[in-house]
């Protein structure tokens, strides 16, 4: 479990991360979103103890980051960004000195390197350098080394980032394994991966979080509208003013010879009303479907929105 | 601290760096001494053409400019085994996850400093060999010996703290092998200048600041608690300061 309470960091003159208070109870995973410079890494390096805060206070499992530093250091396994490696070492060493560094049992130094070899799908590269490794095999790398000691607590700053797609589902897939038995937090810029991993979401702006909440309710409560899309036959422009012409339909317009997306309001479902319309009217409709509200619009509104309240 | 001595260790060992360090060390030290042995012998077979009572001493012809050779040595070997500690590190961006790992930063300090330390006495000791080779044509002074290799180990512990500290200023190891190196010859060279800025209090405290001072007296074959805790407080002077630094890294992220 992760508590942040009132957490500052200034670099200089610069406030990089602006009052946060979070919590992450056991099992969830939470994403950080937020664009560039939001502050998601400098929050997540403050939670690793790679950075300490300059005010405000975060406790791992418990302990606090700063006063039980190294306490707190022995539950987390943390993923930079960028996966920084030694680029000299051979993948097993590499991972022998992450499981003896970290510590526990003494003798099980050997088996947890192995362990996570045969986890994360080191066999084949287990023996050769860092340096010659592959993206895909470098990033399994910095996640074996992050969970080599089997911490109740996961820091993965985009952990996809750079993977090839296969590789990226595998990472996906892991996380979506661990998730019930540890608390992770972890940012991405691909908030579908976000959406499909995460049980809550906070998004950063400006070093200050700006909502938290699961992907399901921060979409449906920044969702205003209902969008409607309906495919039909032919008569594009005869529907298309019919469709226009009902009422709660806010919007509409057509992006081909065949679909029309209307925007209607949010508290009643317009689908039987316009599918009745367009088939009494003798126009063919192929289909009806509503649409939800994608992260990555509620993301642009949210930011977007900020800026806006602020001006 | 071991688990971060061992992966210095390996990162050290990995590398042909280290074997072509050893070679250059021991390879140019076996040329001082074959210049040494030669004068030696030029001198001995002079005295005997003059028929001077006596026969040279090996301290002080073989021994004493060898080992003085050897600690110019020491001033260039030991900045280039610093130089990667923690330069490399930053260039790679590892320090962060160094920083996230549950070790002090006192015990990676120790760690590094002392994988540093055991590489530089290892090839040190590889010159060993030369006295070695003189004791087989004649008894060279073990006390000397001794003590100047107890010097030369003594002024590379210190070198290498420096050395840890200019590593640790900066993400290049050939920035922190040139600061190191300049660092060390502006001490090793304070007291020349102390006879020429001042005679009084200043020029005594610039002699005793100075790294070669003391080590003349240990290839003299004297081990003096004041030369061994000179060194050993320049050490520790310079790893406290290194400590500050990387608490300034961790702050600025």
């Amino acid at each position: 479990m992760i508590t942040i309470d009132d957490l500052t960091k200034v670099y200089g003159s610069r406030t990089v991360v602006d009052r946060v208070s979070l919590t992450v109870n056991h099992g969830e995973v939470l994403g950080l979103l937020g664009p560039n410079g939001a502050g998601k890494s400098t929050v997540m390096r403050i939670i690793a103890s790679a950075v300490p805060p300059t005010s405000g206070r975060v406790r791992v499992m418990s302990c606090d980051t700063v006063t039980e530093s190294i306490k707190a250091r022995r539950c987390i396994g943390y993923l930079p960004e960028h996966t920084p490696l030694y680029p000299d070492m051979k993948v097993e060493s590499f991972l022998s000195f992450a499981a003896r560094i970290k510590g526990g049992r003494k003798n099980g130094v050997k088996d947890r390197v192995r362990n996570a070899v045969i986890e994360f799908g080191l066999e084949e590269v287990r023996n050769r350098s860092i340096a010659t490794l592959s993206r895909g095999y470098r990033q399994r790398v910095g996640l074996a080394q992050a969970m080599i000691n089997d911490p109740p607590v996961l820091v993965l700053d985009e952990p996809t980032q750079g993977l090839d797609p296969e590789h990226a589902y595998e990472i996906k897939q892991l996380v979506k394994d661990l998730s019930g038995s540890r608390t992770i937090v972890l940012s991405s810029h691909v908030l579908s991966e976000v959406s499909q991993l995460c049980s809550r979401v906070a998004v950063l702006k400006k070093g200050r979080v700006i909502s938290v909440d699961s992907t399901e309710e921060l979409v449906s409560r920044h969702q205003n509208h209902t969008r409607i899309t309906i495919r039909v036959g032919e008569r594009l422009d005869q529907a298309l003013k019919m469709i226009e012409a009902v009422e709660g339909v806010i919007s509409a317009s057509s992006s081909n010879s065949q679909v029309i997306k209307a925007e209607t309001v949010r508290d009643r479902d317009l689908r039987p009303v316009l599918a009745e319309r367009i088939v009494k009217s003798g126009i063919p409709l192929l289909g009806i479907a509503r649409e939800e509200m994608s992260l990555e619009e509620v993301f642009m509104k949210l930011v977007a929105g900020e800026d806006a309240t602020r001006a | 601290m071991r688990s971060i001595y061992l992966k210095e260790l390996v990162q050290y060992f990995s590398s042909p760096f280290f074997f072509v360090l050893a070679c250059v060390f021991v390879g140019v030290a076996g040329v001082f001494f074959y210049n040494a042995v030669a004068y030696a012998n030029l001198l001995a077979t002079q005295m005997s053409q003059y028929q001077a009572p006596g026969g040279i001493s090996v301290s002080a012809v073989i021994l004493r400019p060898l080992f003085m050779d050897m600690s110019l040595l020491v001033i260039l070997l030991v900045p280039l085994i610093s130089m990667r500690l923690y330069a490399e590190e930053k260039a790679a961006g590892t320090m962060e996850l160094l920083f996230t790992y549950p070790v002090s930063d006192l015990k990676v300090l120790l760690g590094k400093y002392l994988a540093g330390f055991s590489v530089f006495v290892l090839i040190l000791a590889f010159s060993g060999f030369l006295t070695a080779l003189l004791a087989v044509a004649t008894t060279p002074d073990w006390g000397v010996v001794l003590a100047s290799y107890t010097g030369l180990i003594l002024m590379g512990g210190t070198v290498l703290a420096l050395g840890v500290f200019a590593s640790s200023l900066t993400g290049n190891q050939t920035i922190a092998a040139a600061v190191t190196i300049g660092g060390v010859l502006v001490f090793w060279a304070l007291g020349w200048f102390a006879d020429t800025v001042s005679s009084g209090y200043l020029g005594a405290v610039l002699r005793e600041l100075s790294l070669a001072g003391h080590l003349s007296r240990f290839f003299n074959g004297l081990i003096t608690l004041k030369d061994v805790v000179f060194y050993l407080l320049f050490a520790v002077f310079f790893l406290a300061v290194t400590l500050r630094v990387l608490d300034f890294h961790r702050c600025r992220g």
